[in-house]
């Protein structure tokens, strides 16, 4: 048992906590970047977004649009759906506009976040090869296309922890059923306590957390009196063992969760303002508002990592691309575009945006290439991102597709990189955190990630 | 593995920098290696030799110090015998530390009850092992709790943790494994029957080509079949076979050797003496295995086959003719219902799907509800002959179904034929590279697997790996079983990484009693039963708790068991020991999957409509079966389960974490499961004369001290006066001592 993690490991057992993870500050000492990012806040769009109809713009795939695409180009891809020595070549209907200072292209879907352009940095050169919604969810959250390993954010509060211990540490927000599942922000073999927890809406946001039907306040402050004093008759003569410590402990850390987290989510102390800038007055934009408004609530809190799952296998969906480019993304970016900009600008209000990544991702792009009438099929070859805060430097787009928008070419950059550039900003080398399973020091990174591309994003 | 733009596994990317490697260590540059300190001048000439000579290394296994690793050699019987007490008792007479005494009877009955059953003990098992005066007592106890079913529930769970096992296969659809089933009663029954272990393994690699003849023996097969797959996702058939492939390869090596072959699949092994080439011979093994079924009884399966056949085609006349019945009355009842509508709805119904505008696509949705007929609506304007004919439909449809049931097939694999597709080892840079034959790595001979009969229909490539296994002659197979029973025991394995026997792992402190255990496991005829005996006669596993003076700054880690590890009950047992301190224990073993009734926000984040993945079983008992036979579906585990450390069941788990967080005890406090069961003990105890002692029995075992039975009278009271009854007053008391430590624990 000589092995450092299998010391921290057994610390994490005899750690007594809330949500709060342990911060592994040895991770921290001399890392050559210093930490940026207090807090991460990543909007996961759920299903597949764009990439030539919103931050990838493509002239000659407009001129060229019905005809084929060239044989050397479509060779060696294939997707969901479609044939790509088949379909015809789509140009985008939306018109793309510069943007700020940098004269950053971004299409007119996006009124609202353009006026961010100065700061975003979009990536417009992703690639990965899992083509199907799950495996894709999983490749982008957890770095492996097949389930059971620990998503980013799980990584993140393990390495990092949490600095309010009455709150998660890594929140989720989603709109309910994923074509992953659960495994998108699963603890995969680490300590159950570092998976994301769902907050749900309506005042009892955490699952549990309410006292069962009948049981008054003071009923259930009675039974938690007598647990604790059982417990602690019990403890009496095993005062050595810290772990029945911790959870007499995890009983009072339950209660006072219960009085917190629904004072987290309670919007009622937010002005007019505030409400109508995240567009809570609007039955369109009120769902991505409100959880972009708890996302910010909970970073003011301390809460380290901030997920929210944008889409649904069951109801509206970025994937809906697949009969309908048109109707979706407008759809999709009239519900999400002016909370996401209204994100930004109440950050930076606040003087929050320095201190927290704020990541727009996708699980992969959609193809050049037309699905059918209206469409467009999933697509990894090629896709966008951005990233803004935490002091990067916006206006500014990193690497290219090709000329039809159909695979990365100039620095490319995988769900590594991107994973592993996260981690750095919010303070982590991914190289250094590793867990050891089934034999291995285990990452979310596994091997790879050496096009971590933090020096650009901060100017280099 | 690539560092500093140098793909370290990679010959001639290293080759080229052997100049900057050279500078680092001669400390020349920026970059100085290592940075530790400068080399001593003898080693670093040494390495700058090598470096200058091209930086060359061999690709086979290096034969020298790795073939001497400790758990790659033959199991040595210790000489002059030895016990396991005898082992740790010199060990820690060595570093002069002291010993807990022994535990009290209550806390010994309730630890090997939990151990072997995952349950605890009733009150009236309790009472009578105390007063048990017979010398050999506690003997008579481990017999009659390994001789009871619930043995193979407690220890079959810890195997398929092992395998990977679930109901489901994952991903977005996450499709019913329909018969995974079968293969989890065949390992609880086998550690009941106390299957030999070599043959447990031997059913298992290559059920198929060792016992053809017997069906529940090639049910063992069904272990290749259980883990999380893509089969159902189009056009990655390609993908999904090297996944399937890397599945098999992987957990094999791990589950049954303890060994970790994932990292030699890309390159040569960097710690273990494992290469790219040995990963390939152990995966061509594997290669010629399909999927298929067992016709547990012959007759049976063809007269069920037979039926299915017949049923379907009958169904889809059913569907032809209730299409043909409703048709008509759902696009009348659609007219009417759009015609009391504005008109842009009804244009925006009649527009195809892919040509509606936003605009029309919100009106469709906003109404598609009001607008769409339900079945009902249709029924209720059948004429009487049309209801006639409705009901002879239904009527054939009921007769069809009535005994519709899953059929005696378990899921299993086998080989196409006696010849096996090639293997390759990937060449650099895509590509094959050099062919190779099925065979056991270098390291331990490197045998090829043995050539078929002319006659097999099979390629007998997993017999030759199961008989390597299961020989005596394996120095892993019986070293990594009786090191997991060990640490099922104990908490912690004699071997910490009790799935890496790699040569990163140390020889173990206890090598000697580890290699005593398994010399006599493999003597006795590799009975895990007699195993469990062996280890619980023993005066180590009797101890108290309580960790002696002095020990924990010596013995930190409790490495020399100077005391017995106290641990929390794992998930299941929690759910199980609730449902038993209840009353509402159903132990009906065996069967389908049992889908148990959850509260609709405890069912969040599934992906699929909970109305196809949460199928809840029928018969309400059935939910308070013991959780093994609880539906494990990949994508979605049960909550109370899910908080208090139960795996994923998509990778191989050799040991479970137990953590202690807040969610856990929300869980167990405020969730739906423990309110039903405080609510069923709620009952029993104001059915009884004195609750409280009842509820002491029901929970802990034993009888209320006073000044606990204080406490709870006056809370009792408290309670009643705040709730309005005693019953309620009662729940509460329920669910209090449901989350008490003394519950949680195992001393």
């Amino acid at each position: 048992m000589t092995n450092g993690m299998i010391s921290r490991r057994r610390a994490v057992f005899t750690a007594g906590r809330g949500f709060a993870g342990m911060a592994l500050a040895g991770l921290m000492d001399g890392a050559p970047a210093a930490r940026r990012a207090r807090s991460v806040i990543y909007i996961f769009n759920h299903g597949g977004v764009s990439h030539v109809d919103t931050f990838d713009p493509k002239p000659a795939l407009s001129k060229l649009s019905g005809e084929p695409v060239p044989a050397s180009f479509a060779q060696g891809l294939k997707t969901s759906r479609i044939d790509f020595r088949k379909a015809p070549m789509r140009g985008t209907p939306w018109k793309f506009g510069r943007h700020g200072r940098g004269g950053l292209e971004i299409s007119e879907l996006f009124p609202h976040l353009a006026r961010h352009a100065d700061r975003l940095a979009v990536v417009r050169s992703c690639h990965s090869d899992a083509f199907d919604h799950a495996p894709a969810i999983f490749m982008t959250a957890t770095g492996s296309q097949f389930p059971g390993r620990p998503s980013i954010g799980s990584w993140a509060v393990y390495g990092l922890g949490s600095e309010n211990r009455n709150l998660p540490g890594f929140v989720v927000m989603s709109d309910g059923a994923m074509k992953s599942g659960a495994g998108a922000y699963g603890a995969g073999f680490l300590p159950a306590a570092h998976q994301g927890t769902v907050f749900r809406t309506g005042p009892n946001p955490v699952l549990h957390l309410a006292n069962p039907g009948g049981v008054s306040a003071e009923a259930q402050r009675e039974t938690l009196d007598l647990i604790g004093d059982l417990n602690r008759r019990h403890f009496g003569p095993r005062d050595e063992d810290t772990v029945l410590e911790a959870r007499i402990r995890s009983y009072e850390l339950a209660f006072r969760m219960q009085a917190e987290a629904p004072g987290a989510v309670d919007l009622s102390g937010e002005t007019e303002a505030t409400r109508k800038l995240y567009g809570l007055d609007d039955p369109m934009t009120e769902n991505v508002g409100r959880k972009c408004l708890l996302a910010r609530r909970l970073v003011e809190r301390g809460v380290r990592f901030v997920q929210i799952f944008f889409g649904t296998n069951l109801g509206d969906d970025w994937d809906d691309a697949h009969l309908d480019l048109w109707g979706s993304h407008i759809r999709m970016t009239r519900k999400s575009d002016q909370p996401v900009a209204a994100l930004l600008t109440d950050l930076a209000a606040r003087g929050l945006l320095d201190e927290t990544l704020v990541v727009w991702n996708s699980e992969f792009g959609r193809t050049p290439l037309a699905e059918g009438k209206n469409g467009r099929d999933h697509h990894p070859y090629g896709y966008s991102m951005w990233m803004a805060g935490a002091g990067i430097q916006g206006g500014r787009a990193l690497g290219a597709t090709d000329e039809f928008g159909l695979r990365a070419v100039e620095q490319p950059k995988t769900v590594h990189d991107v994973n592993a550039t996260i981690l750095r900003i919010a303070g982590v080398d991914h190289t250094q955190l590793t867990w050891r399973y089934q034999g291995r020091d285990q990452r979310l990174t596994d091997v790879h990630g050496e096009g971590e591309f933090t020096g650009w994003l901060y100017g280099a | 593995m690539r560092m500093g733009g140098v793909k370290l596994d990679s010959r001639s990317d290293v080759a080229a920098v052997t100049g900057r490697m050279a500078a680092a260590l001669g400390y020349e540059g920026r970059v100085k290696m290592p940075p530790s300190g400068k080399l001593p001048a003898d080693e670093l000439a040494l390495l700058r030799e090598w470096l200058e000579a091209g930086a060359e290394w061999p690709s086979a296994a290096p034969a020298g110090p790795v073939a001497r690793h400790w758990a790659f050699e033959r199991v040595a019987k210790p000489a002059g015998g030895g016990s396991i007490d005898g082992f740790l008792d010199a060990a820690r007479a060595r570093r002069g530390l002291a010993v807990a005494g022994k535990a009290e009877r209550r806390e010994l009955i309730r630890r090997v009850t939990f151990d072997l059953h995952g349950l605890p003990p009733s009150a009236a098992e309790t009472a009578e092992f105390v007063a048990d005066a017979r010398p050999d007592a506690w003997e008579r106890l481990i017999d009659r709790l390994l001789a009871s079913p619930r043995y193979g529930e407690k220890w079959g769970k810890h195997w398929l943790d092992l395998v990977r096992y679930g109901d489901t296969s994952g991903f977005e659809q996450d499709p019913y494994l329909l018969y995974a089933w079968r293969y989890r009663d065949y390992v609880i029954q086998s550690f009941n029957d106390d299957k030999p272990y070599d043959r447990f393994v031997k059913e298992q690699i290559a059920g198929d080509e060792i016992y053809p003849d017997d069906p529940a023996a090639r049910q063992g097969t069904g272990y290749f079949t259980v883990g999380t797959n893509r089969d159902m996702l189009f056009k990655v058939e390609d993908t999904n076979r090297i996944e399937t492939l890397t599945d098999f390869t992987d957990t094999t090596a791990s589950v049954f050797l303890g060994l970790t072959m994932g990292c030699a699949r890309c390159h040569d092994h960097k710690f273990d003496p494992l290469t790219q080439r040995d990963y390939y011979r152990f995966q061509a093994i594997f290669v010629p295995a399909v999927k298929t079924r067992v016709f547990l009884m012959y007759d049976q399966a063809r007269v069920y086959d037979l039926g299915e056949n017949t049923r379907t085609f009958r169904l889809y006349e059913a569907g032809a003719q209730l299409t043909a019945l409703m048709d008509p009355y759902r696009k009348a009842i659609r007219q009417e219902r759009l015609a009391k509508l504005p008109p842009e709805v009804a244009v925006a119904f009649d527009t195809p799907d892919e040509k509606k505008t936003p605009e029309q696509k919100a009106l469709f949705e906003a109404h598609a509800k009001r607008v769409e007929p339900s079945d009902d609506d249709i029924f209720a304007r059948f004429s009487k002959p049309e209801l006639e004919r409705l009901h002879r439909i239904e009527r054939r449809l009921v007769s069809a179904f009535k005994s519709f049931a899953p059929g005696p097939f378990s899921p299993a694999v086998t080989d196409l034929s006696r010849e096996a597709p090639r293997t390759f080892v990937p060449a650099k840079g895509g590509g094959l590279g050099e062919e190779v034959t099925a065979g056991i790595p270098a390291v331990f001979g490197g045998a090829d697997m043995p050539v078929p009969p002319l006659t097999a229909e099979t390629t007998h490539r997993r017999k030759g790996l199961a008989e390597w296994m299961a020989s005596g002659e394996n120095p892993l197979t019986a070293r990594v079983w009786v090191n997991r029973v060990w640490q099922y025991h104990f908490g912690q394995g004699l071997v910490g990484a009790a799935s890496d026997f790699g040569t990163r792992t140390a020889a173990p402190v206890h090598r000697q009693l580890l290699d005593w255990l398994a010399a006599g496991f493999m003597e006795g005829g590799w009975r895990t039963k007699a195993l469990h005996k062996t280890i619980l006669m023993s005066q180590a596993y009797q101890r108290g708790s309580r960790a002696p003076a002095g020990v924990a700054a010596a013995d930190a880690e409790n490495v020399y068991l100077s005391y017995f590890p106290r641990r929390r009950l794992e998930a299941e047992e929690i759910r199980d020991a609730v449902l038993q301190a209840a009353g509402t224990l159903n132990t009906k073993m065996g069967g389908r999957p049992v889908v148990p009734a959850l509260a609709a926000e405890e069912l969040y984040g599934m992906s699929q409509p909970v109305g196809n993945a949460w199928i809840v079983t029928e018969d309400a008992a059935e939910h308070n079966r013991r959780t093994v036979y609880m539906i494990s579906r990949r994508n979605f585990r049960m909550p109370l389960l899910e908080v208090f450390d139960r795996p994923e069941g998509v990778l191989s788990c050799s040991r479970r974490e137990s953590t202690t967080t807040a969610p856990q005890s929300l869980s167990l406090l405020n969730g739906g499961f423990t309110l039903g069961q405080a609510a069923a003990l709620a009952e029993r105890l104001e059915a009884a004369g004195d609750p409280v002692a009842a509820a002491w029995r029901s929970v802990y075992g034993r009888e209320p001290a006073p000044d606990e039975r204080t406490r709870v009278e006056a809370f009792l009271e408290k309670q009643t006066a705040l709730l309005g009854s005693r019953r309620a007053a009662l729940v509460e008391l329920g669910r209090s001592l449901f989350n008490t430590n003394e519950f949680l624990y195992v001393e």
